[in-house]
């Protein structure tokens, strides 16, 4: 029987209660003596605060306390801190200025907390925060990432803004290979920066339980141990083991509920300070201005080429901008998750890249949907294709010249990475089939006999999920291991209980974990349920990042059902009286191999836990295993995207005729999920691409603040994607698998803007393709012919 | 404060709230009816939507007061008697939602979609379901879900 | 923001001038205006309540004159503080001239506001700030000029200079 669930699409266990309103996301959680708070924020992106005053908001209708700034630091609260240490060219470590949670004396980005009002309900706790009265001396802000290291110095141990300056590569090497080319494509460009935009805002609710000095709270996290682990380790606010982290359903997360914030942090320190229950939720106002915002980067680059288009060399310079204060994954993100992957799925024998990290006065910059593989991939794909321009070729002739061949794994790159298998010619292949590659001109050419200018792009990218190994994560700066914790906990009556380290926030876990363990046993899916999200009932965890929860946490759990299976054979050897050799487990039913005898998955359970004969002398009773998995590398899932795009050239209307992805995920457990979590991320990659763009002006006001000018993607926005798959499986995880969260956000944009500049004729424009700019283009290309 | 009445999900409600509660708060919060979310602050995002009197309405923009003697239905109530309304177990059968917090405005929203005969075809779905952000499904499967639930309704109904 | 308009006024430039720096004046034209209070030669504390798009808030400001040359021209500058609303700043340039109108002597009133918001009201309503500005420019200039004529049916055309 096993076997016989992997790969099928199997409906998800945990939607009867999403559609029927029965999920049980934070803010709907209602207590007894629940509280409010609402928080004071900045309206400045950079003032000195010199003096509060809370005396009309204690007085206001219905308020227990107001805190502040000046209470966080009288009781010492740490700052949040940032888990990932990156070193500078010079070998000095990165300049991190302190996160305070309330901040006392001075702001740095609009909207940063400085006060929380608690009272007796939202209203008035939002009432109240109005009468909060805070004296701010505004400064002059830094905004432009490109200009800060020239800028005003914003903190006295971060001379020039510069958080660090780390360089990759082999700089002669690239220098070389520049200097031997035949062709230098250069490009300059813009990675747009995007506000993650989960449809559930983050919220938190803190209860404080005197008599056991216990915190428990609930909150919209990822990865709920990790929180834990910051807000006690480092803000000091409880003891570890007196702070209960619970993230029950969580509306979408897609990064930005990875990082440990002001407000979570201030939540559950004042519910301990004020004996209280309280509960906050962001609106989505507050969502906009503090969330980590994403991408943010300038870029420069030079691909070098011979004559017949074989890469030389790539050198990058970056600009990646921080925000404010340095969020808790902000500086692997431009760097190790960045850098390492600008070989793309190329043999480019150099690469260098310099990073300069900044800091302004801006939201905290951090991880999003795809995180520094996104931009690596932008970068890459989109000089690629222009390249191709330049020297006339066809674009995807120019890739497969220079793809890694199949036969050349595992491959070492220049910039880090090994990557162990794949297959690029495939998923190449099979894209431009679909896409009708070949018969674009004449598309084209009726596109234009309509007076419409049409356009078709390619993106062959690759990423790096799973972060991993935890040792060379490590030796690169990395804060916590990186592996995962699973848990099979066999129950009397044979079904299972099935806890994992990592967490679910639309992924599905609780389906495609439960039939990964299903089909090792041989257990009807229904049989086999899901618990994550909670610090109270799992062994540490490191949660859902990275696209890493199937090839990491999964292979957790397959490891530990294995060793279900091996205390199986032991029990049923016992209850057989025979050699644990002799028995053989065809799940799920464990046989003896020399006789017709057998037990089933149920009776060995079931012994396990409460025979009168059972050996305790020889094997312990119970049937519940643990495993810890540290993958040995990362997975590299990687794949060819192909966008046609149509434009009016009287609107500069971009109009997505079709868009094919081709991806290789490895093995694939549930393809009814994997191609879901496509379609998510191809419609953030295209929302980046034509629609997204978070925007300051010049004194650090948030100008796109709402979702009346933040322009959401939207049902209308976007054709039926075409999708399609090749495999080739993970090496080195027991799944298989690969990861596919982020794919489809890290794959797209470059074929949307590549498709763009084809049918602006080359003319180049930065992410978001919103009409106007695209019109502006046109205006500047020569007179369209019309039918 | 004021007291109105309402016919929630079949059944009669007095309910007292202040003049300036919204409605999807008095659902919330006084009827623990969480079903129904706020995604937003200015009407965008259409997590909220719920029917009154038989339309969609996104229940961040009304006031309680407002709707005094209207028959209100939340995701909650949608199935009435049975286990699933027939879009319900669409969404499920198309794997029409991830994360499941913009999924009970989606379906509110598609069935009246439907019930006002616009739920015609890809493009006319997709356009009717504008009003409802999903950051997690980019749409493809609400808009199966949905064909497939109209079609569903519309076997019901004949 | 920026904006600039002129109107025309059927009173003498000197009038006008008078009345522009008649407090009661000022604060009877000012739309939304709850208090307005001198507090120094030129210098005026007030609190005016505001609607920017979705963002209604009331600010608590100061305003001061400057650069008075009379009876032609002055600079206001000012700045509220909205609490969680946010606030807002900036200045105008008000300069008059003497024209006739209908044979009568009037005044040629022009004026170039800069404006810039933040917090909430930037957030929300940013995008609204143009329009919100001719609307208080409108509303504050029709009772300016009602008052000063004394006569509650005069409509007032006001001419935009030039839209940024
Ligand atoms: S919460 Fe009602 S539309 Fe967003
Ligand atoms: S399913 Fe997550 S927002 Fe739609």
């Amino acid at each position: 029987m096993s076997g016989s669930l992997i790969g099928k699409s199997v409906l998800r266990k945990e939607d009867h209660r999403f559609v029927s309103g029965k999920g049980r996301y934070t803010d709907d959680i209602q207590l007894v003596g629940l509280t409010y708070a609402a928080f004071v924020r900045s309206p400045y992106a950079r003032a000195d605060i010199k003096s509060f005053d809370v005396s009309d908001a204690l007085a206001a209708p219905g308020v227990i306390a107001v805190l502040t700034g000046e209470e966080v630091a009288k009781d010492g609260l740490g700052g949040l801190p940032c888990g990932w240490m990156i070193h500078s060219k010079d070998g000095s470590e990165m300049r991190q200025p302190h996160h305070p949670v309330l901040a006392a004396d001075r702001v740095n980005y609009l909207g940063e907390p400085v006060a929380l009002v608690i009272a007796d309900t939202q209203l008035e706790a939002k009432n109240a925060a109005e009468l909060v009265m805070v004296d701010f001396e505004p400064l002059t802000a830094v905004v432009n990432p490109a200009t800060a290291s020239q800028a005003e110095t914003l903190y006295e141990a971060v001379p020039n803004n510069l958080c660090y300056e780390w360089e990759l590569g082999d700089e002669a090497a690239t220098e070389a290979g520049l200097a031997a080319a035949a062709h230098v494509t250069t490009l300059k460009l813009t990675n747009n920066r995007l506000i993650p935009n989960a449809i559930e805002p983050r919220a938190a609710l803190a209860e404080y339980n005197s008599g056991t000095d216990e915190i428990i709270l609930h909150t919209t996290s990822q990865n709920p141990h990790l929180v834990r682990l910051i807000m006690t380790a480092f803000v000091q606010i409880a003891p570890e083991h007196k702070l209960r982290v619970i993230a029950p359903d969580v509306g979408g997360g897609f990064g930005s509920k990875i990082f440990i914030y002001s407000e979570e942090t201030a939540l559950a320190w004042a519910a301990k300070k004020l004996g209280l229950t309280i509960k906050w939720t962001a609106d989505r106002s507050e969502s906009f201005l503090t969330d980590a915002h994403g991408r943010d980067h300038v870029s420069e680059a030079q691909l070098a080429l011979s004559a017949d288009g074989e890469f030389l060399a790539l050198k990058v310079k970056t600009v990646a901008n921080m925000g404010a204060y340095l969020s808790t994954f902000a500086s692997a993100v431009p760097t190790y998750l960045y850098g390492t992957l600008l070989a793309g799925q190329y043999r480019t024998p150099a690469i260098y890249v310099e990073v300069d990290s900044v800091f302004t006065n801006t939201a905290p910059v951090d991880a999003y949907r795809g995180a520094g593989r996104p931009e690596a991939t932008y970068l890459v794909e989109r000089i690629v294709e222009k390249a191709a321009a330049e020297m006339g070729l066809d674009p995807a002739e120019l890739r497969r010249r220079n793809f890694i061949g199949r036969d050349q794994f595992p491959y070492q790159t220049p910039v880090a990475l090994e990557y162990d298998t794949g297959d690029y010619e495939a998923s190449l292949h099979k894209a431009l089939k679909m896409a009708d590659y070949n018969t674009f001109s004449a598309r084209q050419a009726e596109a234009e006999a309509r007076g419409k200018l049409r356009g078709i792009g390619l993106s062959c990218y690759i990423e790096a999920c799973g972060l991993a190994p935890s040792q060379v994560a490590g030796a690169l700066g990395a804060g916590v291991g990186l592996w995962e914790s699973g848990e099979v906990r066999v129950n009397p009556t044979g079904s299972v209980t099935v806890l994992t380290g990592s967490h679910s926030h639309g992924q599905g876990h609780e389906t495609t974990f439960a039939q990964l363990v299903a089909d090792r046993l041989g257990l009807p899916i229904e049989d086999v349920e899901v618990v994550h999200g909670d610090t109270g009932k799992l062994d540490f965890g490191l949660g859902t990042y990275g696209s890493r929860s199937l090839a990491v946490g999964g292979s957790a759990l397959s490891v530990a059902a294995d060793k279900v299976v091996e205390k199986g054979r032991k029990i049923a050897a016992h209850l057989l009286r025979t050699d644990v050799d002799n028995i053989d487990f065809d799940a799920p039913v464990f046989k003896m191999i020399d006789s017709n005898e057998s037990k089933t998955f149920q009776e060995i359970a079931f012994a396990a836990y409460v025979n009168h004969d059972y050996p305790s002398e020889e094997l312990e009773p119970g049937l519940a295993e643990k495993a810890f998995y540290d993958p040995l590398n990362f997975t590299y899932p990687a794949g060819t995207h192909i966008c046609e795009v149509e434009i009016d050239p009287d609107t500069g209307v971009v109009e997505i005729i079709q868009f094919v992805a081709v991806d290789d995920f490895g093995t694939i457990i549930n393809p009814m999920i994997v191609e879901g979590q496509v379609h998510g991320g191809l419609a953030q990659g295209i929302g980046q691409a034509l629609l997204e763009q978070a925007v300051y002006d010049d004194t650090g006001q948030l100008i796109t603040g709402s979702y009346m000018d933040y322009c959401m993607p939207r049902a209308d926005n976007f054709p039926d994607f075409k999708v399609g798959m090749t495999c080739t499986p993970c090496t080195h995880n027991p799944v298989g698998a690969k990861g596919c969260g982020e794919a489809g956000a890290i794959g797209s944009p470059p074929a949307v803007m590549n498709a763009i500049t084809q049918a602006l004729g080359g003319i180049e424009i930065d992410m978001p393709a919103t009409s106007e700019k695209v019109w502006r283009a046109v205006q500047t290309m020569p007179a369209l012919k019309t039918a | 404060m004021e007291t109105i009445e309402l016919k929630i999900n079949g059944r009669k409600r007095t309910l007292h709230c202040l003049p300036n509660a919204t409605l999807v708060e008095v659902l919330r919060d006084q009827l623990h009816l969480t079903g129904t979310h706020i995604g937003c602050d200015t009407t965008q995002c259409g997590a909220c939507t719920i029917h009154v009197d038989g339309d969609a309405v996104k229940a961040c923009t009304v006031l309680a007061v407002r709707s005094d003697g209207s028959e209100i239905t939340t995701i909650e109530g949608l199935a009435e008697n049975e286990a699933s309304h027939p879009m319900q177990k669409a969404f499920k059968a198309c794997h029409g939602l991830q994360c499941g917090f913009c999924t009970p405005g989606m379906i509110m929203s598609a069935v009246d979609l439907v019930n006002k005969g616009c739920a015609v075809d890809p493009a006319a779905i997709r356009e009717g379901l504008s009003g409802n952000i999903c950051r997690c499904t980019g749409y493809q499967n609400i808009v199966a879900a949905v064909l497939q639930g109209a079609s569903e309704m519309q076997e019901q109904s004949s | 923001m920026e904006l600039k308009q002129q109107l025309v006024i059927p009173r003498a430039v000197e009038a006008v001038w008078q009345a522009l720096n008649d407090p009661e004046m000022l604060q009877h034209s000012l739309p939304g205006c709850q208090h307005f209070e001198q507090t120094g030669d030129n210098a005026y504390d007030m609190t005016v309540s505001a609607k920017i798009g979705p963002v209604k808030a009331t600010f608590n400001g100061a305003i001061a004159l400057q650069n008075l040359n009379p009876p032609f021209s002055y600079e206001i500058s000012g700045e509220g503080k909205g609490g969680v609303a946010g606030f807002a700043k900036g200045g105008a340039k008000v300069s008059l001239k003497a024209v006739t109108e209908s044979g009568e002597p009037a005044t040629q009133l022009s004026y170039s506001v800069e404006a810039a918001v933040g917090g909430k009201i930037a957030q929300v309503g940013g995008r609204l700030i143009q329009g919100a500005a001719r609307k208080m420019a409108q509303d504050f200039f029709t009772q300016f000029v009602r008052r000063l004529c004394d006569d509650e049916t005069i409509e007032l055309v006001i001419e935009t200079i030039e839209t940024p």
